[in-house]
């Protein structure tokens, strides 16, 4: 327990650090936009494959929920709110987490490693402002991106499995979807995605800079950088859903 | 074509991997050590992931029925959705990234300091000692923690609905069993014991596959839970259409 108060405490004093260090940082907004790049362009193929799933799953599960109402057109209604209130942003972030966060912290635990990271100390280059700050800015700029993506891609998937797997009418589909959605709830959620982003920087950054040594200590980290953040992201989500509809 | 050349490999090594199941020589001891540090190692993630969702849920399943006055609906639409989509999702994304993720760092890092080498010098079959356990660990687990993240769900939904919103316990519980039957249980534990062997083999493939060193093995770590999340999803898709038969 003290272990994990102590570890809460660290995380605090790295961010407090890179919060400092962020002005000093070298040519930040260039290198930002090409980590952006790749954080999107490498989560982007994962998460349309998941979020295209999660939004057939939706589809069949809002089908089964409804069906004993007689609902059954209102089938749009639960894909839209649901994909776009909630799952969107939740599976957007589990995935970069999965693999833009996994990949921050694994390449700075091995630059730890072989001590890179204390060269850049030993040039009076601040590692914290260096090494974060373009991935911070880069991960601000791909998240809502991300969550836009995969909620467009779920609403399209819940479409057609509703249509042609379940039989149900297109354009009614669509009406209940349009009518449930609200631009307040679109943004709203982009936020949340812009916050579980900043979540999955520190923490995967975090874990990277304090890797134990050798290839355990970087598989560990690794390991902690994705179960770390995507848990503290899915109980940010209770709060901020909570704020914003409870 | 990289990618079907990538795939035939990793289905000749499940392959392989799958006929020591059932020919041996089988490891019972390490594969109930590792079982027993998967659900160990996963319980509070797990619940900690699960238990925010069935809040989650409470709050916008009682803001969707508000608009019929369907209160009473909220229960079984929580456990219908806990039981069948939720738990067995989120508990198997959890498998891979905690407990898949760290056997392919295990086994990565054996690979690079050329233990797993030594394994099979000394004449000991190195995927039927190595590998084979760790699967069926995870085979094991999975059902396991999907039961534990079933009841952490149905808890959140409990707490939000009852505790926080003031819907009335008594309609709350009798409710929650009203539109599930056994199938839904069942069909979550048969779906987690598939996704569980899928996270074993796709964690130990990556992990026993392993090159180029400390790098290497982040990579391996980061690739398990990419790709073991996104075959499971999609086996889920037919699972679910299969179990729960939802053909219109």
């Amino acid at each position: 327990m003290s272990g994990w108060i102590a570890g809460v405490g660290r995380f605090a004093f790295f961010t407090i650090d890179f919060l400092r260090a962020v002005p000093s940082s070298h040519r930040p907004l260039s290198r930002a936009v090409v980590e952006a790049y790749n954080i999107g362009i490498k989560s982007l193929p994962i998460l349309l494959v998941i979020a295209g799933f999660v939004g057939t799953n939706l589809s069949l599960q809002g089908h089964s929920a409804f069906e004993p109402l007689g609902g059954q057109q209102m089938v749009g209604m639960f894909v839209a709110l649901a994909g776009m209130r909630e799952l969107a942003p939740i599976i957007a972030a589990s995935m970069v987490a999965a693999k833009a966060g996994t990949e921050m912290a694994s390449a700075i635990a091995v630059m730890r490693i072989r001590e890179q990271i204390d060269a850049l100390e030993v040039m009076a280059v601040e590692p914290r402002g260096h090494l974060v700050t373009p991935r911070f800015l880069g991960i601000l700029l791909a998240m809502p991106a991300l969550t836009a993506v995969s909620i467009a891609t779920m609403v399209g998937a819940g479409y057609l499995v509703a249509t042609l797997q379940l039989g149900l009418n297109g354009s009614t589909f669509m009406e209940h979807a349009l009518a449930a959605s609200e631009p307040g709830d679109v943004f709203w959620s982009l936020f949340k995605a812009l916050l579980f982003g900043v979540v999955i920087c520190l923490v995967s950054c975090y874990q990277g800079f304090h890797s134990a040594p050798g290839p355990e200590g970087v598989g560990r980290a690794t390991n902690r950088a994705c179960v770390v953040s995507a848990v503290t992201c899915v109980l940010l989500n209770y709060l901020l859903s909570e704020l914003y509809y409870g | 074509m990289q990618h079907l050349a990538a795939i035939g490999r990793f289905a000749i090594w499940s392959g392989q991997v799958g006929a020591r199941v059932f020919v041996g020589p089988w490891f019972l001891r390490p594969a109930a050590r590792h079982c027993w540090t998967v659900v160990i190692r996963c319980l509070l993630p797990v619940t900690a992931v699960v238990f925010p969702f069935g809040m989650v849920m409470a709050l916008q399943g009682l803001s969707i029925f508000e608009l019929f006055g369907a209160h009473r609906m909220l229960a079984s639409l929580i456990s219908v959705a806990v039981l069948r989509e939720l738990s067995p999702v989120l508990a198997s994304v959890l498998v891979a990234a905690q407990g898949g993720s760290s056997f392919a760092a295990e086994l990565g890092s054996m690979r690079i300091k050329e233990e797993l080498d030594a394994t099979e010098v000394m004449a000991v079959d190195g995927l039927a000692y190595h590998v084979v356990p760790r699967v069926l660990a995870l085979t094991l687990a999975c059902p396991i923690l999907n039961l534990a993240g079933s009841v952490a769900g149905l808890t959140g939904g409990f707490v939000t609905a009852v505790l926080f919103k003031g819907e009335q316990a008594g309609v709350f519980l009798a409710e929650l069993w009203a539109f599930t039957s056994p199938v839904d249980l069942w069909g979550g534990v048969l779906k987690t014991t598939i996704f569980g062997a899928i996270i074993g083999l796709v964690a130990c493939y990556q992990g026993w596959t392993t090159t180029g060193g400390a790098a290497g093995v982040g990579r391996a770590v980061n690739d398990t839970v990419v790709w073991a999340t996104i075959v499971f999803i999609t086996a889920n898709y037919f699972l679910t259409s299969a179990l729960f038969g939802a053909v219109g």
